[in-house]
């Protein structure tokens, strides 16, 4: 379970990403993290991840405080999350099979065990057959699906993913999000995804935290979202 | 093994870069393998030299048995003596004959009476030597007394210029090598800033990140030390003849290769914890990592 308990972020420029954030997810949870650009859904995310650090306020993750874990035990904390980052953050000079195989790598899997898992995943998100090719070569889906791979590789219990059909044709980020719901429900994988596609939110009637200005201004189990 | 694998991926990115640091290493040990040689070389030379006698007292013809068994309890007495040697008129006739053997003329007319007997005093340490001159060349029953003293002292110079200038040079010199770790590596660190902050982000522990880094550096420390080693090897193997014709009598090759195989793991383990050190520095200012 993911808790956050009167979470408030300001950045050194003053500005205030978040303020005041009680929120409570489940595991195996679905939530669709929506609200404008600029509206803290970011910085919530990576508070998560310890990227950054809040001004004020708890984080929870199964009843740990994550802010009082040491600096030196993060990279535990970050294994057990897997994150599709909006600029995705491949590896241009790696292949597809080289990039989906890092957080196995990290955690020193021996190269059978790399093979037989990245090949596993490379499939399970329709990409094997272009496992050698590289990043550049691919299509903004393919790169999405890439990315998404590399996050659930190492089967994280959390999978956070932020603006993933961002640049993508409506029917391709209906996929990317239906490869995540299919995540969620097979692998019981608690998904929080950030997003300002209404269409895609309303698609798939999941958990939705509206958030405007660094504030929760609705959080609805079966929501709707209208763009601002 | 797969950590090999990355050291010599990380070398081949940028080749430019790991041969100039590379080369730095090589060119600190191979002039420190130098002073090195020269060093214990000097040594060895000023070993051999202490090894003589370095105060050889002559009698006087009319000097007594009694009188000379004083001078010699006197010397004895003082300390500083390692041996004193009595070298009688027939003694010292027999080490004549011996060293003319070839030169019959130069036989023919001498006998014992033509010769002093004398003391060979060898010193515990090369800056006795005055004193003792000074305690036999007062005494009436003493002709002359000769001395090396003044190729000892140049010696005892000569060797601690070389070991000083040595400590000073080859210090700069891994100072430089030391800042081109820390330069190389750190450019290193900046041309994997994506790589290193993906693997942060999917759980990669800072060691993980680091040991490549690490390992680059205790890589060129090595390979700077084998290289310099061989060279000086190589060097030595070359030069010993004229090296030897130079030093006549005092006997130093063959080295043993266990000198060359200490040189190279003294060197190898400096290098390396050089190159390491290096690295880390380079660490701890680039990476910057959350």
């Amino acid at each position: 379970m993911i808790q956050f308990e009167s979470v408030t972020k300001k950045y050194p420029n003053g500005q205030i990403a978040l303020e005041d954030i009680d929120l409570k997810i489940e595991d195996g949870e679905f939530v669709f993290l929506v609200g404008p650009s600029g509206a803290g859904k970011t910085s919530l995310l990576r508070l998560f991840t310890r990227e950054i650090w809040p001004s004020a306020g708890r984080i929870l993750f199964n009843e740990e405080d994550i802010l009082k874990i040491p600096s030196s035990k993060i990279p535990y904390l970050r294994r057990k999350i897997g994150t599709v980052f909006q600029d995705f953050k491949l590896l241009l000079t790696r292949t597809l099979f080289e990039n989906v195989a890092v957080p196995l790598e990290v955690v020193s899997k021996s190269e059978k065990e790399i093979e037989e898992t990245v090949s596993g995943v490379l499939e399970k998100v329709g990409l094997l057959e272009k496992a050698d090719m590289f990043p550049a070569q691919l299509s903004g889906g393919e790169v999405q699906r890439t990315a998404i791979a590399r996050a659930i590789v190492s089967k994280p219990s959390v999978l956070l993913a932020d603006e993933p059909t961002g640049d993508l044709d409506p029917k391709t980020a209906l996929s990317i999000v239906k490869l995540l719901e299919k995540i969620n429900e097979e692998d019981k994988t608690t998904v929080i995804m950030a997003t300002h596609n209404a269409q895609i939110v309303n698609h798939f009637k999941k958990r939705v935290v509206y958030l405007k200005n660094g504030k929760i201004e609705k959080d609805e189990k079966e929501g709707k979202y209208e763009a601002d | 093994m797969r950590q090999i694998k990355k050291t010599v991926k990380l070398l081949r990115r940028s080749p430019y870069q790991a041969l100039a640091a590379g080369l730095a290493m090589t060119l600190t040990f191979f002039v420190a393998s130098i002073f090195a040689v020269l060093i214990i070389g000097g040594q060895i030379v000023l070993n051999y030299v202490e090894q003589r006698p370095q105060v050889i007292a002559f009698f006087k013809d009319d000097a007594s048995q009694t009188k000379i068994n004083d001078i010699i309890a006197k010397v004895k007495s003082t300390g500083l003596a390692k041996d004193v040697k009595y070298v009688t008129k027939e003694e010292a006739l027999a080490i004549y004959r011996e060293r003319n053997k070839d030169e019959p003329l130069l036989l023919e007319s001498v006998s014992a009476d033509f010769l002093p007997a004398s003391i060979d005093i060898s010193v515990n340490k090369a800056g006795d030597i005055g004193a003792v001159t000074q305690a036999v060349k007062g005494e009436p029953e003493i002709e002359r007394v000769i001395t090396p003293q003044n190729l000892v002292e140049q010696l005892v110079k000569w060797t601690s210029t070389i070991r000083a200038g040595g400590i000073v040079f080859v210090t700069a010199l891994l100072a430089i090598s030391f800042l081109i770790i820390i330069m190389v590596v750190g450019m290193r660190i900046a041309l994997r800033r994506d790589e290193i902050s993906i693997m942060n982000l999917v759980g990669a522990t800072k060691w993980y990140i680091a040991r490549p880094f690490l390992a680059e550096g205790a890589v060129y420390g090595v390979i700077g030390a084998s290289i310099s080693t061989f060279l000086i090897y190589a060097l030595l193997l070359i030069y010993s003849r004229s090296i030897q014709n130079f030093l006549g009598p005092i006997q130093v090759f063959p080295i043993s290769p266990l000198f060359f195989i200490y040189l190279w793991v003294g060197e190898a383990l400096l290098a390396a914890a050089v190159g390491v050190s290096g690295a880390a520095i380079a660490l701890y200012r680039y990476l910057k990592i959350k």
